[in-house]
């Protein structure tokens, strides 16, 4: 007689012990995608599951988790509970949130989908399972969270159509479409571990902690609900690593390049976070600064990669750009953003006198310099009943897309442009992260949508600015100064009747 | 009597997003709907795969059948994340506590000889046949398109997982907690030869390319196994002094009953779609032509491993499955077997 199963044998015979090998058809043909990108893969069998969690214990914790959720949403949508946020401005995060993140969320749905199906190895198979359907549940639970605010302010009602069209909205499209239409490998990089792990405090949390700060009670319990499906994904994408490199010495060259890929691909993506933090939150959390301290260079860089170099891995190139931009790339992509929010599905607006105090503070050696005469201009501009937008369409990046606003390291007044002609067209980046990423894999990179080409080809609505935001779907008040706009004037009329918090 | 509770009313200004508002008119929307109608990118795609240059990340011609909209498609018990785990904690709740007693009481060890068998050679190996199943449907939720017709094949693909673990179970309380009963149920699936055609089907499935052909040819086979382990046989055990058996069916028949629901609808849409209809239908038949007859005789061995076991009419039983099928497929317009 045979001994009984312990936990961990039971496990594996209820998920990785349902594998067989075909021998109907060429084992091959079923699993046709894990053998072009150059990893090697030994054993699958040393695949060590990252969580252990069965079908019916999956079920019960899931359902328990949404009938909370939903009973806190529920119960905030009945009180009118968007009267007792911090301010309306508030919420311009949160359209940044459910225009460029929620989108994403489906995006991994589908994409762990497909990893769920084409990897050799039952053990990440499953893996990828749970986390397509967790990812689905996100992407849900953010629209139903955020559908209550949807009802009463602007920005949010046509998420889906603008992620598909608006410019800055191609930032997160085209990084998520670019891990998607890489190889399975490559794609796991750059979602479980880099996205999920190496830049998730920096990229996920700052939108819920935001929320905590800010009153916004269903997002922060969203935030807390969706933690433990979040842990299970990071220890995915900690455990991906370290069995492709533990698989084969040849795999740690590549995964070295994905990583340093990946990471600026994912630094510059995050530049629309650093502002958010900074500018669009009323009760602040922490600085872009401080945030990008702790979250990467103390946990990341002296913690993870020390633990990395073992594997022959170091931090990724183009990183020291990164830690020098910290004083400043919050500052130039708000302003960025305030002069193009005419065509933006947000308000922006000029930091008042608390604002500024609170971001000299953070940013001693270069807000006072370098930035609070812009925005001085700007408010200037504003007391004369004007206000400051730019005259036409930024350039973008041909891989990140944000427009090319970022400077040269060292000096924070001239911008960042870069080269390359390739089969006769010239193509511009930003930096030089972005540049080496073009020249990895031009053939790619070529191909991208960029909005403001594609707005001059005439394929966005037509010609004019009123035609091309139509066409994003934007309605009244959706866009440009948040002074006077509708939510802002909504906001004073309901508040006019009820005092904050009655 | 009702007390009054005073509320500030604030007049929205709109009542759901404007893509259901487009839709349906500016009124409340349902979650299934705010949760899954024109959610999929449609377009402005950056990328062509580099596994697959020829298609963009998203593309209707990842299947020869199509949906015009394919919103028009609603899965018909409307699950969304939150409403799809309830229901199936549900399902795993109540199969958990039959398990348990099952194995408190031995049921499953004293039901007659022959039905262990059965259940141990026949029906625990068929936990390979729901984890085939769960790859093929994840493929349909990476490829389908839209939103409503992807996340019912999600589901299916854990409920398929699902299946494959509850087998597990059954097995390994047969198995008084040891794993004797699966590694044997493995063997039998790799080797006996009742289980070759069920196996031969699945591989097969597996290297098709389009995902609607993967989900039809493996519901070809759902609808005469089903019926035939968890219907017929569940009267036979009873019968047959193994009602054990019949309360571990049980679970399975409520799954399927609740999984077919969803793609009955789909089949339908699929056949009254306003553009693709006529071409729908021709792609139908020929999955039909193709499958169903190697489906068909799949089952029908595995129905004769079982009457030589028990003896209960099995192979009779999936002929009248079959017959049924084919009534259901001709009524809804296909052609079977050359009859319309």
């Amino acid at each position: 007689m045979s001994k009984k199963l312990s936990m961990q044998q039971r496990y594996a015979a209820l998920t990785r012990d349902l594998d067989w090998t075909p021998d109907y058809v060429d084992p091959a043909k079923v699993f046709p995608l894990t053998s072009f990108e150059g990893i090697k893969v030994h054993d699958w069998s040393a695949w060590s599951d990252p969580f252990r969690l069965t079908v019916d214990t999956y079920h019960k914790y899931q359902a328990e988790k949404d009938k909370r959720l939903y009973a806190v949403i529920d119960g905030f949508a009945q009180g009118q509970g968007h009267l007792s946020l911090s301010d309306a401005q508030y919420l311009n995060a949160m359209k940044l949130f459910i225009q460029g993140v929620t989108p994403l969320e489906y995006a991994a749905h589908r994409h762990f989908a497909q990893l769920a199906r084409h990897f050799d190895g039952p053990g990440p198979r499953f893996a990828a399972l749970c986390q397509s359907i967790d990812e689905l549940r996100h992407t849900q639970t953010e629209v139903h969270t955020l559908s209550q605010y949807n009802k009463y302010y602007g920005g949010m009602h046509s998420n889906w159509k603008m992620f598909d069209r608006v410019w800055y909205l191609s930032v997160p499209k085209s990084y998520f479409e670019d891990a998607m239409s890489a190889g399975p490998f490559e794609s796991l990089i750059a979602i479980s571990f880099s996205f999920e792990y190496l830049l998730t405090n920096l990229l996920f949390v700052p939108f819920m902690s935001g929320a905590s700060f800010n009153g916004d009670l269903p997002s922060m319990t969203f935030g807390f609900s969706a933690q433990s499906d979040e842990s299970r994904h990071m220890t995915l994408g900690l455990e991906a690593i370290k069995f492709l490199l533990e698989q084969d010495e040849a795999n740690v060259p590549i995964i070295q390049a994905w990583i340093d890929k990946w990471f600026w691909r994912g630094y510059r993506l995050v530049a629309l976070i650093a502002q958010m933090i900074d500018y669009m939150l009323p009760k602040k959390v922490m600085s872009w600064k401080e945030s990008f301290e702790l979250y990467f260079e103390e946990q990341m860089l002296n913690g993870l990669f020390k633990d990395l170099e073992f594997y022959g891995i170091r931090p990724p190139m183009h990183v020291q750009q990164a830690i020098e931009e910290k004083e400043i790339l919050s500052h130039q992509v708000a302003w960025t953003l305030y002069q193009f929010s005419f065509a933006a599905g947000f308000n922006t607006t000029v930091p008042d006198e608390e604002h500024q105090a609170w971001l000299r503070e953070q940013y001693p050696d270069t807000f006072d310099k370098l930035f609070a005469p812009q925005w001085a201009k700007a408010k200037k501009i504003q007391e004369e009943g004007g206000r400051f937008f730019f005259q036409g369409l930024p350039q973008l990046c041909q891989v990140c897309q944000v427009p090319m606003l970022f400077t040269e390291v060292g000096d924070p007044e001239t911008i960042c442009q870069r080269q390359v002609v390739y089969e006769d067209e010239r193509y511009d980046f930003c930096s030089d992260g972005c540049q080496w990423v073009f020249e990895r894999e031009p053939e790619k990179y070529v191909q991208a949508w960029l909005p403001v080409h594609q707005i001059y080809q005439g394929v966005c609505g037509g010609p004019s600015v009123p035609e091309v935001l139509a066409w994003y779907g934007l309605q009244e008040g959706d866009s440009g100064e948040y002074i006077g706009s509708l939510d802002h004037k909504d906001w004073l009329a309901w508040h006019a009747t009820a005092p904050v918090g009655s | 009597m009702e007390y009054e509770l005073r509320q500030q009313v604030i007049e929205p200004r709109r009542h759901t997003f404007q893509h259901l508002i487009d839709r349906y008119g500016d009124k409340p929307a349902s979650r299934y709907e705010e949760g899954s109608i024109d959610v999929q990118p449609t377009e402005n795609f950056h990328y062509r795969p580099l596994w697959d240059p020829e298609h963009e990340l998203y593309d209707e011609t990842y299947s020869a059948l199509r949906l015009d909209d394919p919103y028009t498609y609603r899965d018909p018990r409307q699950y969304y994340y939150a409403t799809y785990v309830t229901a199936r904690a549900g399902l795993h709740d109540a199969f958990g506590k039959t398990v348990d007693y099952l194995g408190q009481r031995d049921l499953l060890s004293r039901m007659p000889q022959e039905w262990q068998k059965l259940l141990g050679d026949l029906v625990l190996p068929l936990r390979h046949y729901e984890s085939g199943g769960q790859l093929l449907s994840v493929n349909g939720a990476r490829f389908a398109y839209g939103t409503t017709v992807e996340q019912c094949l999600t589901y299916a693909a854990f409920d398929r997982i699902g299946n494959a673990q509850m087998l597990s179970r059954v097995g390994i309380t047969l198995g008084e907690g040891t794993a004797e009963l699966l590694v044997s149920a493995k063997k039998s699936w790799i080797e006996n030869p009742a289980l070759q055609g069920l196996r031969r089907l699945i591989e097969e499935l597996l290297v098709e390319q389009d995902w609607a052909v993967q989900t039809i040819g493996l519901d070809l086979a759902d609808r005469m196994l089903y019926p035939l382990l968890y219907q017929h046989l569940d009267e036979a055990a009873l019968l047959g002094g193994a009602g054990a058996y019949s309360l571990v069916g049980q679970h399975f028949g409520t799954w399927f009953t609740d999984h077919r629901r969803w793609l009955d609808a789909l089949i339908t849409a699929w056949l009254n779609d306003p553009v693709h209809a006529d071409n729908n239908r021709r792609e139908l038949d020929a999955i039909v032509a193709r499958w169903l007859p190697q489906a068909q005789a799949a089952v029908a061995d595995l129905a004769d491993a079982v009457d030589a076991l028990v003896d209960a009419g099995a192979k009779d039983a999936v002929a009248r499955s079959t017959a049924e099928l084919t009534a259901t497929l001709t009524g809804a317009g296909l052609t079977v077997g050359g009859k319309a």
